[in-house]
């Protein structure tokens, strides 16, 4: 009786064996990347990493690149810029990764930009902003919609021009990526004569804002402009509630960060009405490419299980766009030499599932995919109606446009 | 005699550890163990600098990354405004983490226990909100830096990095272990054990801990320096990161604090095991493995792994005598 199990076993491992070996006779491509999983850039970072995840079990089921499967070395950096050099050093040199992409954000991508243009390797960027500018390395391809630095300041100021603003006001948290927002946005104030009457810039831990948005309502701007983090993106919309902001502001938002989130929008719920913010995919009927609805589909699904943000527009279909891109270029080039890859992915146009996508020389966006979109409607505590359509309708860019600006904020509220 | 013996052994051994480092650098092609021996050393050097002031003396401070991101963005100043090279960013980093010890130095005229550490956090906060402020190092945004070309007989800047913070780990080791056999560290003793009769007995507390707190800065402040370097990039938020107090302090407590060779002990125990688990568990379960054995030290070992041990040295000794 044993003998035969034994010999079933083995026959049944034989088989198997027999019928993958064409996947397996040849090593599995290896993708290395860190990814924030604890730590303040956590929740972004998983939500960035499912949309990889998705993208991999997608190519491996239509038998992966070049015939090999796809594997993904990750490691976490605790969101921190002191253990990526580490990491990706242990990639490159000891997993001997084919391929790499960046951590999410900012702060952790920036110690690696020097190793990956000493080492002349590809690195696919994840959402850092301006990080290549100085340091000017001609294999990254940032995968986040920004564009060129300014774009972003710029398209705010378009709207509120458009809407009758003559002069800004600035709300702005001292912390990295805020003050990035707030330089480039004086910038292009002071390019269009736009006066600034209140440029205040707060502590990162501030939770009270009713005395600063007195004072801002006190020096009574057309524009009001804020950069801000979650909790402070928060506290800044409840004390609008509380304090009002005055007829004069014609348009409010810009850069606050947290907005973008389910658990966040959820939170504030009414509160948001009126505020027109930044964002990278919504669901409105200009952002489906070829793909997205499957795409967000399967996010659906697996978010409940691996614990991230239910709605994952923010982050997620950006990581499967990364790894569309990598498959394009991989196929075209039929090799994994990173010269050629990079060479494709400046000189052609992406189709992803966040739209086309084509880069500059410095490998951000040749144009700024960045939205600018507007609260309307928005109901309290309840999540699911942020998957229907109208409820930020897209302003800016006007390809992607699905609506006007309401005008004043105070009218937009209601 | 035997004090002798036992410094020439100590100096052999320090001689064997840096032509040791120094022939890695140039044999061992892969780059990967100097990223992580960097990090590991470096906690070394500032496990060891901790514990002058809160093993020996028993002030428990909670500001190592108000010292350590002083040592980083005194490097990033100054390489910023005059380029310059590595060991003057060090040097610099040392007289300014030291300047800043005698100022924590002061606080404890007035502060004990646990009121001291709260003032040692409040410092690392004021320290950072200036920082982050000052638009010349990068401000909020963090500055990315460039290094120069790497100097002879090294290949790689990293590799020079390592080899340099082994420099600063002997240093620090070697005033630690001169602290501890000597009137100073005598004095610290005295003082931990009870500050008031230490007093009264004649030993000059305020001046031992300004001297402790000044040599544990500039030591702490000069392990940071060459962070700006390894980083190529230095930004508030990591620079004067709390898990820089925590770790250093976790890892001479595991140690053991009564002797300069617990820290080390310790340092490289948690240093390692940090390193090996954000390569291989990484995930929300590194943090928990770190807790779970920090827990089982402090109910298992009080006194550290040299506690653990201690027991044993004490026996062979007297059965000697």
């Amino acid at each position: 009786m044993k003998r035969r199990t034994f010999l079933g076993g083995a026959m049944a491992v034989a088989v198997v064996g027999y019928g993958s070996s064409t996947l397996a006779q040849q090593p599995p491509i290896k993708i290395g990347m860190s990814m924030p999983q604890t730590g303040g850039l956590a929740g972004g970072g998983k939500a960035s990493l499912l949309g990889i995840e998705i993208w991999r079990d997608d190519v491996n089921a239509k038998g992966g690149l070049l015939g090999r499967k796809v594997e993904l070395v990750v490691y976490d950096d605790k969101s921190s810029a002191s253990e990526t050099p580490a990491i990706y050093a242990k990639l490159v040199d000891v997993d001997k990764v084919d391929l790499l992409f960046a951590p999410y954000a900012t702060v952790p991508t920036a110690p690696i930009m020097p190793f990956v243009k000493q080492r002349g390797l590809l690195l696919m960027g994840n959402f850092s902003f301006q990080v290549n500018s100085k340091v000017g390395h001609d294999m990254w391809f940032n995968n986040a919609p920004w564009g060129p630095a300014d774009s972003w300041a710029a398209s705010f100021l378009d709207l509120a021009q458009k809407a009758g603003g003559k002069n800004m006001a600035l709300l702005t948290a001292d912390q990295e990526f805020a003050q990035n927002l707030a330089l480039t946005a004086r910038d292009v104030a002071k390019k269009r004569n736009i006066p600034i009457v209140f440029d205040q810039v707060y502590p990162p831990n501030t939770v009270e804002f009713s005395s600063i948005v007195r004072a801002l309502k006190a020096a009574k701007p057309d524009i009001v402009y804020v950069a801000s983090y979650p909790p402070d993106s928060a506290g800044i919309l409840r004390a609008v509630n509380e304090i009002g902001i005055g007829d004069s502001v014609k348009i409010f938002g810009g850069g606050m960060v947290g907005l973008q989130f389910a658990a966040v929008m959820s939170n504030l719920g009414s509160l948001l009405n009126g505020v027109v913010n930044y964002n990278t995919w919504l669901p409105e009927k200009s952002m489906y490419f070829d793909g997205t609805k499957e795409f967000f589909d399967k996010y659906t699904k697996r978010a409940v299980e691996a614990k991230v943000d239910p709605l994952g527009y923010y982050l997620a279909p950006f990581g499967y766009a990364m790894g569309q891109m990598i498959e394009a270029a991989v196929g075209a080039t039929k090799s994994l030499d990173q010269k050629g890859i990079a060479k494709y992915l400046r000189e052609n146009e992406h189709k992803t599932i966040v739209g086309p996508i084509a880069f500059s020389a410095d490998g951000e966006r040749k144009e700024t995919a960045t939205l600018q979109a507007q609260f309307r409607g928005v109901k309290d505590k309840d999540i699911e109606q942020f998957r229907s359509s109208g409820r930020q309708v897209i302003l800016f860019p006007d390809k992607l446009k699905t609506g006007d600006l309401i005008s004043p904020f105070e009218a937009a509220r209601n | 005699m035997n004090k002798r013996n036992h410094s020439i052994a100590f100096w052999a051994a320090v001689v064997v550890f840096l032509v040791a480092v120094l022939s890695m650098t140039q044999i061992v092609r892969n780059e990967y163990p100097f990223f992580a021996g960097y990090v590991i050393l470096q906690f070394i050097a500032l496990a060891v600098a901790w514990s002058i002031l809160g093993g020996y003396a028993g002030y428990v401070n909670f500001g190592t990354n108000a010292f350590f991101g002083v040592g980083v963005y005194t490097a990033v100043a100054l390489f910023k405004a005059t380029g310059a090279p590595l060991a003057v960013q060090i040097a610099a980093a040392a007289v300014v983490g030291m300047t800043l010890g005698f100022g924590v130095g002061l606080l404890t005229l007035r502060m004990r226990g646990i009121f001291f550490s709260i003032a040692t956090i409040a410092l690392a906060i004021i320290i950072e909100t200036f920082v982050m402020n000052w638009r010349f190092v990068g401000g909020a945004a963090g500055i990315q830096i460039q290094r120069p070309p790497v100097m002879a007989p090294f290949d790689s800047y990293v590799k020079m990095l390592f080899f340099v913070q082994a420099i600063l780990v002997v240093i620090a080791i070697a005033i630690a272990r001169y602290i501890q056999n000597s009137r100073i560290g005598r004095g610290l003793q005295a003082l931990r054990d009870d500050e008031l009769a230490a007093e009264c007995t004649g030993v000059p507390t305020l001046k031992l801990k300004l001297i402790a707190c000044m040599i544990s800065g500039a030591l702490i402040s000069a392990a940071g320096a060459p962070a700006a370097m390894y980083l190529q990039y230095a930004d508030p938020s990591s620079a004067f990161n709390l898990s820089y107090s925590v770790s250093a302090l976790a890892m001479a407590l595991i140690g053991g604090t009564a002797h300069w060779i617990g820290p080390v002990l310790g340092a490289i125990l948690l240093g390692s095991t940090q390193q090996l688990l954000a390569v291989t568990i990484s995930s929300e379960v590194n943090v928990l493995v770190l807790g779970i054995m920090l827990v089982l030290f402090v109910v298992g070992a009080p006194k550290g792994i040299i506690g653990l041990l201690r027991p044993r040295y004490r026996l062979r000794a007297g059965g000697k005598q």
